[in-house]
């Protein structure tokens, strides 16, 4: 990237070396000596009376140390932060609501004695009927999850812009389709983890490999009855994310087991557990309303959506205002509808998974858009460029996009597949050919559930040898964000990369800040490093401007020195310059403090009309997928995947090619493979033998390319670009198996069982499936290098059509 | 019930008195703190625990302790030699094959234990490799790419003509 000497170019991670050594400590792999080890008791049942718990078994075995029930915890309920609906506990206190729900937790010398002592605790449970579908669960006399709410319906929402019955009436076609998402687990490969000891003064400290140190603590504090002040979180490298390490009850429950033993205990979650009691995607029931004119020009559109919460709310309220209108901003659609029943049954709670709530709304959105372009006999991707989004537009919900590439990102994508050539080009034979477009937009810096304040802050602190320390609140959970920062700090003050680390987040001595979701990490986090590091780099310039006796403007920083511009032989180690500062103030530390205020471009949406501009920057992406569907066996072979995004500006090309193929795997898993199923409130496949995440071996061949927009609210006008990489790649399948075969699936995963019933249907073929297996791309992979893309420099190129 | 054993870790030699149903995994963590060795199952299912047992993979989840009385296990601690990185793990730093990390210990013993036994693997042979391996972070784009690029350096090292692995 010309200009820059470190923005843009492929480093590895600052990390790297510590993880392919085996040396990094993860949370789970945190001990402190004299430990103890806790293990939790679950409910068995979907929906029970708890009558009695009877631990004194438990208590006589040799080595258990403590045993906490709901008598040892707070009664009042609590939520996470910036929620509402207080319906959780540590314990489960009266009642049982799902097959996992928190009962008792034990700690013991050892792991084996705390596993025995919970098979020693007796509890009598009064079986009740329980509901586990979210539509059951809405009818006259279903049971009710929680009493106290007199009905099973958590959250409701309904909002509108325009009038969509007036588009309606004034229409020429309507496609109308229900689609339905399935419950899927963000399966990262660290299970949950904590260890929690207390120091004398009575506060406590949580080691936790966690994406959100500062909000736990705030959920964390009510849980445990406690003041904020009194938990020390110490965030922990994670071994993946996705959204599903923002919460988990183990850590407030290890706290309490280590209150009780004075002692510090560790806590971990087995794959079972993450399966059966963690926070997957919340699943939707989703009626999606599209109304245009024959010319293509989209009039209106409504959505309906049933969301299945599960048995407590976790970030499901703001998950689903997310999918309720999120998708809304892609295309010019002024008349807009939208209704949510977010609905309690016995099942496993949900929460955030990349994504949140915008990956199930698109697949729904996505695929009705193509319906609609096949019932006005227009091609798909020509519909999508005719209404997309443009820079500047300010959308019916009030958002300013301040750069969108999405006609770029459509273009790119079409001409990189194949489009024209390929599309409506099944053929006549057994396996027969399609390709599908979906696009899609996200937030990058969204604040929407977190009312407090927007923005993020961070200070840099360069020591008398030139080494800078970044400390920020938005956390790396693996994608990478650590480096990404000390990109731009290296960038901004003149440092090299490898001069630069990233703290890990410790809420006594971190920035606060929000954590990582939204795609806040680089828009908010990296805007607030490159403000520290402005003010670092300006104390720098002075003390380098008074020693090379020029002015401060014309200093230039670059790989560890700063010199006279024209004139580098007139020149300062910055390590030099921050000796001379510690020194001339009694040993302090050169810091550069930076907050980023985004003023008045962000704000909470209207808590009832949702209006508002919520994020900073939207990135935009289009991906088009290119399946053969087998009508003998029903599989669907994913053949290549081109995706191509807008992501403002590239930060570091192989960390972004590596978050999209990521997300990709994770967006096949979505729409072909993946889904916990269940049976009266009970997992069936709790375990990566049977939930079948994507291998290597069946991965398509993928194309990746990038537009660069450079968004005005970026730092060095990037935007976010791990969560929306997820988004388009359901539906891209899903329209290509359309294109195939003629069949347009509703429901996720497609599978192959589901693909021959529907080809038997169809009356095409009525042999039985041979096999049924995940999708097997072509063994070949392939991208576009980054800097050879066409659109990689400079502004996006204009419209070919 | 308990078992005396003895076994080369990474070339140094360990006695042990173990109970018979700890896993190997539970012992070189546990017990050795060899830490680097992940547990993302303990099923048999994700391979974030693979070890090498006399140079073979494992998924050390499902090996007990006592089985491996007299054998010789590398776990990633035993990889690098100093410094200096494993052409394999140096191909996963310079070729971006690592997220989270967590797969990646796992993932770098696969690829060494093919590279070891078929040093020109196509790219269809290192999928099957590492196709007992869960990664959630990189989609394998990259860490293919890595294998591929640790078995052309090492290519690189014996011949002159610059002529690489076998594609398919």
């Amino acid at each position: 990237m010309a200009g820059f000497n470190i923005i843009g170019k492929g480093v590895p991670l600052i990390d790297a070396r510590e993880k392919v050594t085996g040396k990094l400590e993860y949370g789970t792999d945190m001990v402190l000596p004299g430990m103890l080890h806790g293990k939790v008791l679950r409910s068995p049942l979907p929906h029970a009376r708890v009558l009695s718990i009877d631990v004194s078994k438990a208590l006589r075995l040799s080595g258990v140390r403590a045993i906490a029930t709901a008598a040892d915890a707070p009664t009042a309920p609590f939520t996470v932060p910036g929620q509402t609906l207080d319906d959780e506990l540590l314990f489960a206190r009266d009642k049982v609501r799902f097959i996992g729900d928190e009962v008792a937790a034990v700690a013991a010398a050892d792991l084996d004695t705390a596993e025995e002592a919970i098979s020693l605790i007796e509890v009598e449970y009064e079986p009740l009927p329980g509901v586990f579908d979210p539509e059951d669960a809405l009818k006259e006399g279903a049971p009710l999850v929680h009493e106290e709410h007199g009905s099973n319906i958590a959250n409701r929402q309904k909002f509108g812009r325009g009038d969509f019955d007036a588009a309606l009436a004034r229409a020429d076609v309507v496609y109308e389709g229900r689609f339905v998402t399935s419950l899927v687990h963000q399966g990262y490969l660290e299970p949950h983890g904590v260890v929690a000891s207390w120091d004398s003064s009575g506060r406590v400290t949580l080691y936790l490999p966690i994406q959100t140190p500062v909000m736990v603590r705030m959920s964390y504090a009510r849980a445990l009855g406690i003041s904020e002040d009194r938990i020390r979180v110490i965030q922990y490298p994670l071994g993946g994310g996705f959204g599903g390490k923002q919460e988990c009850k183990i850590h407030p429950i290890c706290a309490l087991l280590a209150k009780k033993t004075e002692k510090p205990v560790r806590m971990a979650n087995t794959r079972r557990d993450e399966f059966i009691a963690s926070l997957p995607r919340l699943p939707m029931i989703i009626n999606m309303k599209i109304a245009g004119s024959s010319d293509g020009t989209l009039l209106g559109k409504s959505i309906r959506i049933i969301a299945d919460n599960g048995a407590y709310t976790n970030y499901a309220p703001a998950i689903m205002y997310s999918a309720l209108m999120r998708h809304d901003n892609l295309y010019r659609i002024p008349n807009l509808l939208a209704e949510g029943l977010l609905v309690y049954t016995n099942k496993i709670p949900t929460g955030p998974f990349r994504g949140f709530g915008n990956t199930q709304a698109h697949f729904a959105f996505e695929s009705a858009i193509d319906m609609f372009a096949a019932k006005i006999g227009m091609d798909p991707a020509e519909l999508r460029l005719k209404n997309a989004r443009q820079k500047g537009d300010v959308t019916p919900h009030g958002w300013k996009l301040g750069s969108c590439g999405l006609s770029e990102c459509i273009q790119e994508a079409m001409n990189d597949a194949g489009w024209k050539e390929k599309r409506g080009n099944a053929g006549t034979g057994r396996k027969r050919h399609g390709i599908g477009i979906a696009c899609c937009l996200h937030v990058s810096g969204n604040r929407a559930v977190m009312p407090a304040f927007d923005g993020s802050s961070s200070y840099i602190r360069i020591n008398q040898a030139g080494k800078a320390l970044v400390f920020t609140s938005e956390t790396d959970l693996g994608q990478g964000a650590r480096t990404t920062f000390a990109q731009i700090a290296a960038e901004r003050i003149g440092l090299r990369v490898e001069d630069v680390n990233v703290a890990l987040v410790d809420t006594d001595t971190s920035p606060h800040g929000w954590g990582t979701w939204g795609d806040r990490a680089t828009t908010l986090g990296g805007n607030a490093v490159l403000a520290a590091a402005e003010d670092a780099r300006r104390q720098l310039v002075e003390i380098a401007a008074a020693k090379l006796e020029a002015n401060p403007q014309d200093i230039v920083g670059e790989n560890g020195r700063l010199y006279v511009a024209g004139a580098p032989n007139r020149s300062i180690m910055i390590a030099e310059a921050a000796k001379a500062f510690s020194y001339s103030k009694s040993g302090a530390i050169l810091t550069g403090q930076g907050s980023y205020v985004p003023d008045d471009i962000v704000s909470v949406p209207d808590p009832v009309n949702k209006y508002g501009n919520v994020s900073v920057a939207y990135p935009f992406a289009a991906q088009v997928a290119e399946v053969e569907v087998d009508l003998d066996t029903g599989e669907v072979n994913i053949l290549r995947l081109t995706a191509v995004h807008d992501l403002g500006r590239i930060i570091n090309p192989k960390g972004a090619r590596g978050q999209v193929i990521g997300a990709v795997a994770q967006g096949i898993g979505f729409a072909m493979t993946e889904e916990m199923k269940t049976e009266n409130g009970k997992v069936l496949n709790a375990s990566f033998k049977r939930y079948d995440v994507l291998r290597a071996p069946d991965m398509p061949e993928m194309s990746v390319g990038f537009v660069e927009t450079v968004d005005p609210n970026g730092p060095y006008g990037a935007k976010g670009l791990g969560e929306p990489a997820l988004n388009p790649t359901a539906p891209a399948i899903a329209n290509a198996i359309y294109d195939a075969v003629g069949i347009r699936f509703h429901e996720l995963p497609i599978t192959p069982e589901k693909v021959l019933a529907a080809l038997r249907r169809k009356g095409r073929r009525t042999q039985q499936p041979r096999h049924c297996r995940a999708p097997r791309g072509q063994p070949l992979h392939r991208e576009i290098p980054p800097q050879q893309h066409p659109l990689q420099a400079g502004r996006p190129q204009p419209h070919r059509l | 019930m308990r078992y005396e054993i003895t076994v080369k870790v990474n070339g140094e030699d360990y006695e042990a008195y173990i109970p018979a149903r700890r896993t190997l995994l539970d012992f070189l963590r546990d017990d050795l703190g060899l830490r680097g060795t992940k547990k993302g199952c303990d099923e048999g299912d994700c391979g974030s625990c693979v070890v090498l047992l006399d140079g073979t993979p494992v998924n050390s989840c499902m090996v007990l302790a006592v089985e491996v009385n007299g054998r010789e296990v590398t776990t990633i601690e035993g990889l690098a030699k100093g410094d200096e990185l494993h052409l394999v793990q140096r191909a996963f730093v310079e070729q971006g094959a690592i997220q989270c990390g967590y797969c990646t210990p796992g993932m770098v013993l696969a690829g060494k234990a093919l590279l070891d036994v078929n040093p020109h693997p196509t790219t269809t042979e290192i999928k099957e490799a590492i196709s007992g391996h869960l990664c959630r972070c990189t989609g394998y784009g990259a860490i293919v790419e890595a294998i591929q690029a640790a078995a052309e350096s090492m290519d690189g090292g014996q011949r002159a003509s610059g002529k690489t692995g076998r594609s398919d």
